[in-house]
Order: C-alpha cells, then structure tokens, then sequence
C-alpha cells in the first residue's frame, strides 16, 4: 500500500472534521477523494502531509508512520495544493528550479527535470514569465509542475482544477493521467464528480469527515437503486400519455414539466426503445432525446438526500 | 542552499526601491565631502595681518622700530585724524586698531617714566587683542633693555630689540586641535547613515519575511524533505549576509569618499556603533516583517518608522538645536541612541575605558532594543503559527 489511513479522527474544537476516517491507496492507482465543500478532503490530505496534527487514528506511507520529520517519505511526495503557492518574485523557471530544488541538490539533473516538467505543463513560452502575467490556468499549471518536477513517486493533488478554464483543465487531467502512466500513484480531491468520474480508478466519498462510500465509478452507481435516466423535448404531454408511461415495464418514475419528460428506469434496465416506440405509437411528436447512465451525484444524491455541489 | 539563494532572488528584485535610497544617500555624502573640502582650514595655519591706523606725535628711531616691528603682524591704514572718521572706521571695521603715540613719548620711555601709548580698539576684537599683545611685547623687551643698559643709544636697543624678535618658534598643530572639524564629515556621514540603513534594512528584510509568511508558501516549503531547521538557519543566513552587506557597502563608501577617515580612531569607533545600529535595525526590520502582511504596507510602515525617529533624533537636525521633550521621546528610539553615541564619538581625543564608557552606554542601549525587537518578533510568529 502506499497510503493507509486508519481511523482518523480530527476536531476544530466541537467539530469534528474527520470521524474515524480509514482508506487504502494501492501503488499505481489514480484515487479520488470526493465530496462536496466542507467535507473533510483537505483536511484529511493535510493530516496525511502531516501539516495538521490529528486526534487519533494512525498514517502510513510506503508502509512508514507519516510524521513531520519523516522526511524520506517527503522527497517521494509531490504536492499540489488547493491555492497557489508560488513565489512572485520569481519567473515561472526559477519557481519550478526552487521547488525541485528542496527535493533534487544535483545542479544539471535538476536542470534536466525542471525543463521536463516546463514541457509537461506545457509553460515553454512563459518559461520567463512572473506569476503575476500568467493567467488562473496557467498559474495553475505552473502550480502542478512545482509540484511534479522532481518525479516523485507519490502524487497529491487537492482540488487542482478551481477557477480553471476548460482548455486548461483539461490539459491538467490529461497530465495526470500521464503522470500515472508514468509510474505514479496519484491522490485527487475534487468536488467535481465529472473529473473523478473521468480519471479515478477508485473512489471514496465523503461527507462530514466520514466515509459514505467508496469503490470503483462502477461498483458506486451499482450501489444505488436508479439505472438508466432518459430525457426527452416535448411540445406536449397529456396527463393519462404520462400515466401510461409510468405504468410502463422497467420505469422507476417519469415526470413532466417545462416540455422536458423525464424517464429514469430501475437499476440494470434500459428503457430508450420502448420510450421511443411509445412516443411514436402514440403519434407524440418530440425535438431532442438523450440518455444517460447514473452519475457519482445520483450515487451521492440517493445515500444523503442532497446534491454534491449543494 | 535552495532557500539562502531564494532570499538573495527576493532580494535582488526589490534592489531597485532600495536603491532609491543609497542613490540619494551617497548623493548627499558626497555634496557633505565637497563642502568640508572646501571649507577644510581647520588643519592649516596662515598668518593674517589685522588693518590698524597709526598716529605718531614723533619720528624716534625706538617709535620707527616699533611701527617696523608691528608691520610684521598689521597693515597700516592711513586715515584723516578727525574723530568722527575714525570713529567710522573702527564702526565699518576698516581698522580695528588705532595707536596713537603721544609727542615726548621716547624720551619719557628712555628715561624710566610712565610713558602711555595712547589705543582705541574695536571692543571684544580678537586682532585688536593681538595688536595690543605686540605692542606690549615690543616695549616689554625695549623696557628690559633700557633699565639693564644705561645709556644704550636708540639705534643700538632697536637694533637689539629687532634681533630678538628675528627669532620665529616654529608651531605645529597637534592632532586633538584637528579632531572636532576633521570629524564634521564622519559624524554627518555616519549619523545620516542611520535613516538610509534602517530604510534599506526594512525594505529587504521585511520582504523576505513577507514571502515566508505566505502561508501556502509556508505549508508548501514544509511538505518538502527539508528540515525545519535546516530552512531557519539559510533565512536568518540570507537576512544576516544581505544587513552585513548594506553595513559593508554604506560603511565603506564612507571611506572612498573621505580615505583619510580610515586612519582616524573615531571614524573607527563610528564604525563599530553603526555595527551596533545594523545589528539593531535587523531586529526592527525582522518585527516589521512579521507583523506585516502586504507590501504596500511595509512601504508606508518604512517612511514612519525610518524617517520620525530620524528627525526627532537628531540625524537630520542636530540633537543640541532639538528640544528638551523631543529628545526624551526621542531616547525610546534605538537611532537617538547611535546619533549620541556618534557625537561623543566626534568630540573624544583619548580612547581609554573611562572616556569611552558613556559610548559604550549607547551602544548597549541599541544592543538592548535588539534583543527586544527580536523577542517581540518571536513571540509574534509563535502566535501567528499558533493560530495557522
């Protein structure tokens, strides 16, 4: 294993931000730790940095006890951190060349590894840049290779995607997916399920500091009761066409409102061709039709009555 | 070294605003070097001769050998004998000193009798003082002459009288003469040192603490496998080496500007007391660092901090034109203690224990403001880390 948290508990006085909290990471996984804000991710990653003390419970990394002063474990550690942390005064080179610096003392492998992460983020025209001419994506990606440049063997990412445009976010999970590739295990925090969903190979959910569920994307929608969700334009739909529908064999519920019906099918049915063959036998004329498979904020959504981004 | 070479990089970008200040300093140095240059007199000795009107009511060989004796030390006006122009003359200091020697004077002198020179003077004149001491010389040695050798004839005691004032006593300055006005420049130079340091030292220092207060960039640098320790003592390193720097570059600018202040004591102990101040203004700066949190901030907080003490201390001003009250607010500030050290510098002319003690006080007292400054930092970052 090369994380393994084993009921941690962490309070802010009467809160408790961790309840007994346990998960294993596996060497080469991508895992993601999701939930929404306030659930305990960063906490959980600080404890795990060892930058917050923790009430009870015990961390190991790479089979060590994680401590502030185990600093072996520290140089197989990359971490990039919920806000930027970069240094102004420097221009996007001499960042990275600093931060793999407190990891890599030899001057030309240091050289060698800076220029690879440069083209990794993909900053080689603002290799000359100060932070504060680069934009929120590219400042971003200036974050990761900060973090990633000495090639460590761990990787911790908490919420790298905030405020990011869509063009550099995906270059981000594109990098990560990369940096697996390579060889990395990789932790990621998010509250955004579409990204867990797309790079994760295991995923844990929490809420109020405690785990709800956790598994591959697969196993978690398999746990919820709902299956296949079709959406449908209608100019119209009357009452007893709607009531027939919900009679239907295989639909869990159909609603109609704002000329959009909405069909979700009970777990492991498909519903989208005997919801096509319905609205054409019944002369139901309709402009767009889609469907979709349960999402992690369904999963979310059916274990605590409430959205994941609420 | 990676976080020692960071300071220096943090440094190094704010150079710029701090050179405003060295810029400005050495600028002003250098006009102080100029004037003292050119007013320097105070090491060298030029005769000068003091304007006086002489009226004789006879022309005696012994009155001719006392006009020829003074002509050595006065420059003889002629002037009408009318009292009111005179008087003028004396008023306008076109003289400073008139002789007047009444007729029958020699003879009266020759023979032993209460001769008087009759004088009139421009009051409290140093030249005229000098006059008088000459003339008094003169018929001093004539006087010695005359009741030794009866009967010497005028020409002989003139003559004689002559040869005995032909004797010059070569004069030399001795350097405790010299010291006060040859220190003028160090004592300008070092006090005004104080603000320019202690604005450099601020705005440096306080820079780098401002980026390691960063909290993100704080919890960053701890996820590394650098020891706490190991980043503590590379930033004090980086703050000691960049204060020893501004120390070295400020103070020996002093010394290409003035090299003759090299081999004088008192530059040297000047030296050894803005040691002290750069010691003392680290400390300050480290406090203003921790309890700052933007730079715009640390801009302001440097004008306050560098530029009232300055003026209420006496860097800017003399400490003895300022004010009895000023001066007592001004001793709750470390640079009031360094401007008077630097005075009882500039004025000592031995450099025993017991001459030196009162500076010694001084130095101690900016000593003392350090530690202060630095356990007010300390305790100020253990509660900021309390509450991070």
């Amino acid at each position: 294993m090369v994380i393994k948290v084993n009921n941690l508990v962490k309070r802010y006085g009467d809160l408790v931000a961790l309840d007994h909290l346990s998960f294993e990471v596996g060497e080469g996984e991508v895992f993601g730790l999701l939930g929404p804000n306030g659930s305990g991710k960063t906490t959980a990653i600080n404890c795990i940095l060892s930058l917050l003390k923790y009430d009870k419970g015990e961390i190991e990394i790479f089979g060590k006890p994680m401590s502030p002063t185990a600093y072996d474990i520290k140089r197989e550690i990359g971490i990039i951190m919920q806000n930027v942390a970069v240094f102004e005064e420097l221009t996007v080179y001499e960042n990275i060349n600093y931060f793999c610096g407190l990891y890599i003392s030899d001057k030309a492998e240091r050289k060698r590894l800076v220029e690879e992460a440069i083209d990794f983020v993909g900053l080689n025209d603002f290799r000359k840049f100060y932070p504060k001419k680069l934009s929120g994506g590219l400042l971003r990606r200036l974050n990761i290779a900060c973090g990633v440049a000495h090639k460590p063997k761990l990787i911790i990412l908490d919420e790298p995607t905030v405020a990011v445009d869509p063009q550099s976010r995906n270059k981000i999970l594109e990098g990560i997916e990369q940096l697996n590739r390579q060889g990395a295990t990789i932790v990621y925090t998010s509250h955004y399920m579409e990204e867990v969903e797309q790079i994760c190979s295991r995923i844990v959910i929490l809420d109020k500091g405690k785990v709800i569920a956790s598994g591959t994307k697969e196993e978690l929608k398999s746990m919820i009761s709902l299956g296949e969700k079709i959406t449908a334009e209608l100019f119209s739909l009357p009452a007893e066409k709607l009531a027939m529908l919900r009679k239907m064999p295989g639909v869990a519920s159909a609603e109609y409102s704002d000329r959009l019906l909405v069909v979700k099918s009970e777990k492991g049915k498909n519903n989208l061709e005997s919801v096509l063959n319905f609205l054409h036998s019944e002369n139901i004329r309709y402009g767009r039709i889609y469907s979709e498979l349960p999402t992690l904020n369904d999963v979310f959504l059916e274990i605590t009555g409430k959205q994941l981004r609420d | 070294m990676p976080v020692f070479k960071l300071c220096m990089k943090i440094i190094r970008k704010h150079l710029p605003s701090m050179m405003i200040y060295v810029v400005i300093f050495l600028g002003i140095a250098i006009l102080i070097t100029t004037a003292s240059t050119r007013s320097s007199s105070a090491g060298e000795f030029t005769q000068t001769k003091t304007n006086i009107a002489f009226f004789s009511g006879e022309n005696t060989p012994l009155v001719q050998g006392l006009k020829k004796e003074l002509s050595k030390t006065c420059n003889f006006v002629e002037l009408p004998d009318e009292t009111e122009k005179l008087q003028d003359a004396l008023f306008f200091r076109s003289v400073s000193y008139i002789i007047r020697i009444p007729k029958g004077f020699t003879e009266s002198f020759l023979n032993g009798g209460s001769a008087t020179i009759g004088k009139t003077i421009v009051p409290d004149s140093v030249s005229a003082r000098y006059t008088d001491l000459a003339v008094s010389q003169y018929l001093n040695i004539a006087r010695l002459y005359v009741k030794n050798l009866n009967g010497i004839s005028q020409e002989k005691l003139v003559n004689d009288v002559e040869n005995d004032f032909s004797t010059d006593t070569p004069v030399e300055l001795q350097a405790s003469a010299q010291t006060a006005s040859q220190n003028d420049f160090a004592v300008y130079y070092f006090n005004y040192l104080a603000y320019t340091l202690s604005a450099v030292l601020i705005l440096g220092i306080a820079a780098i603490m401002l980026v390691f207060n960063n909290l993100d960039l704080k919890r960053r640098n701890y996820c590394s496998p650098l020891s706490a320790g190991s980043m503590n003592v590379q930033f004090i390193l980086a703050n000691f080496v960049f204060a020893m720097a501004c120390w070295i570059i400020m103070v020996g600018a002093c010394f290409v500007l003035n090299p003759d202040a090299l081999s004088r004591p008192n530059t040297l102990w000047m030296v050894l007391n803005s040691l002290v101040l750069t010691l003392c203004l680290s400390g300050m700066s480290y406090l203003i660092g921790s309890l700052m949190k933007s730079r715009n901030a640390i801009s302001a907080v440097c004008n306050v901090v560098t530029l009232g003490p300055c003026f209420i201390s006496g860097v800017f001003v003399p400490q003895e034109f300022l004010n009895g009250t000023v001066l007592k607010i001004a001793s709750f500030t470390p640079t009031y203690w360094y401007v008077k050290a630097n005075n009882q510098i500039a004025d000592l002319t031995s450099f025993s224990y017991g001459v030196l003690s009162p500076t010694l006080f001084c130095m101690m007292v900016e000593l003392g403001f350090a530690a202060a400054f630095l356990a007010i930092a300390l305790a100020v970052g253990k509660n900021r880390k309390r509450e991070s």
